[in-house]
């Protein structure tokens, strides 16, 4: 077995890496330290050099338009693209483009063309709502937005908590409950315009996250043709499984970067720091920090390769890429806040990328499955049928 | 026109370097290491006046061990043809470089030859000026910007108070400067290109060359640690200290 990159992994990696550093760090300096998105003219210049690059719109299936190129080194990627400030939430503030919403390649023709095509083309926003103030984790049940049939229309009426970015979306995705006896198999998904009569953005729901903050979202006698189901009547869980499950692995690649970058700053760091006559590289309780965090790192990083690599090789893989999202956010977790704790005041300070990562980095643990559902996941495929 | 670029495999310029604890040289294990970046600049180059129809073939060479491999399947991402890799695991000096360049050059035959002024690890600045001086090539080093016309190479150089332009007879020799060009980033297709380019491996005994190296390093210490600065109160003091202490005015 080589665990060795590819010379072209290696290539691309480099190309990457170099990017960060001389695109987006400097750039970075100057902008707010909550900033998510750059001013509109570099966005475009950074986008033309992805472009040439031939990475434009990375995780794009490439029948969409996206690159050939396979999960494994789109994970090293997305490992390279995360190693700055606003790397958890907003990678290189978008220059490599978005794959927009796993559901909306299942869609038919007539939805791809309104939806999918202007989203990637980044010409379109969507939201996903699917979370309700009952609940998160366990969806299936916890779905209490209504939706129901009028000749060829759908009358929603209900609300969602926690969606991200809906109130600069021009659509969305809305789960909303279609058979009310039926459980899992009673929900249906609807593409929603986010401007429907009846489409309402409450409230900015203020969390940890400054930049992409959370809203929640009321419907409130919402029409929607039949034309905007995605997928199937009461079938709103069954689309994009596979796809989902992909995503935890770029999700889980995101953090090692970040808590890649925030132990290489603190080897830097250490030694030139003096503490008591000496510097504090020379102290075993420092020593040790920076040791576990070396292990976080390679521990995450592994497990969310060998995720990708099944992928990649058309192996069963929704246990492994669970154990890297669960791995790698409560690995990032710990790496970032040991080396708050190594920096000191400058740890908690603005002027440095620590704090934001610590907040960014805790929401990781919740977004996305929250560790305790990743587990769960992971006993069933241990368990098979004795699970419950 | 065949245009050839020795290029260096070196620390990256990113890598905060430690030196050896026996002081024998720059501790280099799990050091990231990069093409030199001048060496980029000259591939660009290269690349360049073959996008632009002057050059027909730009082939990259470079002299070490066989790790410079990946620097050179950079090169070939970036642009070149094909690849060249002097082999030796022995520490490659200027002298010896320049040696197994000129031999290689007996064979290739190439009307340009494009160095990076020097390598961020010694920062030598001498194989490009060896490299002509063995060969009799005319040269000119620290190149701003270059022009090709009529068998003949115009130069604008950056010296000390200013810009000059020679203008050399092909084939010629250059070395590039910081300000010659941006090199591009590789691109994904052309990064998978790279791996069906021709790289050739070829011995220092083939090419007939000695590489023993002829400078023998005695001790690698790191810099003085800078003292930290101190505050002064008023322009008076300020200019005092730079007169009697400093003495960096009078
Ligand atoms: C900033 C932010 C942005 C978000 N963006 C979106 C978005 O765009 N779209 C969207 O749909 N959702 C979004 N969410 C919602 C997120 O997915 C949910 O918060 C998450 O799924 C958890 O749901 P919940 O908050 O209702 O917690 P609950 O489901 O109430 O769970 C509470 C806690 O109990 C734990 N728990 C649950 N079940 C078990 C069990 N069986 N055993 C042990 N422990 C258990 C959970 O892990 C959790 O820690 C966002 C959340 C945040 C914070």
């Amino acid at each position: 077995m080589d665990l060795n990159l590819t010379e072209e992994q290696t290539l691309i990696v480099g190309m990457v890496r170099r990017f960060v550093r001389e695109e987006i760090l400097p750039l970075e300096l100057g902008l707010d330290p909550d900033a998510s998105e750059l001013p509109a003219e570099e966005k475009d210049r950074l986008v033309a050099l992805t472009r040439e690059m031939g990475l434009y719109g990375l995780g794009i299936p490439p029948e969409y338009g996206g690159p050939e190129i396979d999960l494994v080194t789109q994970t090293l990627i997305a490992v390279e693209m995360s190693q700055h400030r606003a790397g958890l939430y907003a990678p290189c503030y978008g220059a490599f483009g978005g794959a927009g919403l796993a559901q909306l390649f299942e869609a038919t023709e007539a939805q791809k063309e309104r939806y999918l095509y202007p989203t990637l083309k980044g010409e379109k926003r969507g939201f996903f709502g699917l979370s309700e103030p009952s609940g998160g984790s366990d969806p299936a049940r916890a779905i209490q937005t209504r939706a129901v049939r009028e000749g060829d229309d759908w009358i929603i009426n209900g609300g969602k908590l926690w969606i991200s970015g809906a109130d600069k979306a021009d659509y969305g995705l809305v789960f909303a409950r279609t058979d009310p006896d039926r459980g899992r198999n009673g929900v249906t998904c609807f593409i929603v315009d986010a401007d429907t009569p009846g489409f309402h953005v409450r409230r900015i729901v203020h969390t940890l996250r400054a930049a992409h903050y959370a809203t929640e979202l009321s419907f409130e006698d919402m029409r929607v043709p039949s034309a905007n189901i995605l997928g199937k009547v009461n079938g709103g869980f069954a689309i994009a499984n596979d796809r989902l499950t992909r995503q935890r692995i770029p999700y889980a690649a995101g953090c090692i970067g970040v808590a890649i970058k925030a132990q290489e700053m603190a080897l830097d760091y250490v030694p030139q720091r003096e503490t008591f006559g000496a510097p504090l590289s020379t102290r075993q309780g420092i020593q040790w920090m920076l040791v576990d965090n070396d292990i976080d790192i390679r521990q995450s990083l592994w497990i969310t390769l060998e995720a990708a690599s099944r992928a990649d090789q058309k192996q069963p893989f929704r246990k492994e890429a669970a154990m890297a999202k669960l791995v790698a956010t409560e690995a990032g977790g710990r790496v970032v806040d040991r080396c708050m704790q190594m920096f000191g005041g400058l740890g908690v300070a603005k002027e440095l990328p620590f704090e934001r990562w610590f907040r960014e980095m805790r929401i990781r643990r919740i977004g996305e499955g929250p560790s305790e559902v990743q587990r769960h996941v992971i006993a069933r495929e241990l368990l098979g049928a004795s699970f419950r | 026109m065949k245009v050839l670029v020795p290029v260096k495999r070196v620390v990256d310029y990113n890598v905060k370097i430690r030196v050896k604890p026996d002081n024998s040289g720059v501790d280099l294990s799990n050091v990231k290491m990069s093409v030199n970046p001048f060496c980029e600049i000259a591939i660009e180059e290269a690349v360049r006046l073959k996008e632009a129809g002057t050059a027909t073939e730009v082939v990259a060479v470079t002299v070490g061990s066989s790790a410079s491999q990946e620097q050179l399947r950079t090169c070939l991402a970036l642009g070149a043809d094909r690849a060249v890799l002097i082999e030796t695991d022995a520490d490659a000096q200027p002298l010896g470089i320049a040696k197994a360049l000129k031999a290689l050059q007996e064979k290739e035959g190439a009307e340009l030859v494009i160095f990076g002024k020097q390598s961020i690890d010694g920062d030598n600045s001498q194989t490009g000026q060896m490299f002509a001086a063995l060969t009799g090539m005319p040269q000119g080093t620290f190149a701003s910007e270059v022009k090709i016309a009529d068998g003949r190479i115009d130069v604008t150089r950056e010296i000390d108070g200013g810009l000059q332009t020679v203008s050399l007879k092909l084939p010629a020799v250059v070395t590039t400067d910081l300000r010659l060009n941006e090199p591009r980033y590789a691109s994904l297709p052309n990064i998978m290109k790279a791996k069906k380019k021709p790289l050739d491996v070829v011995t220092p005994d083939e090419l007939g060359v000695d590489l023993t190296p002829s400078v023998e390093v005695l001790s690698v210490e790191p810099p003085a640690e800078r003292q930290a600065g101190i505050k002064v109160e008023s322009v008076e003091e300020l200019v005092d200290k730079l007169k009697n202490e400093a003495k960096v005015i009078s």
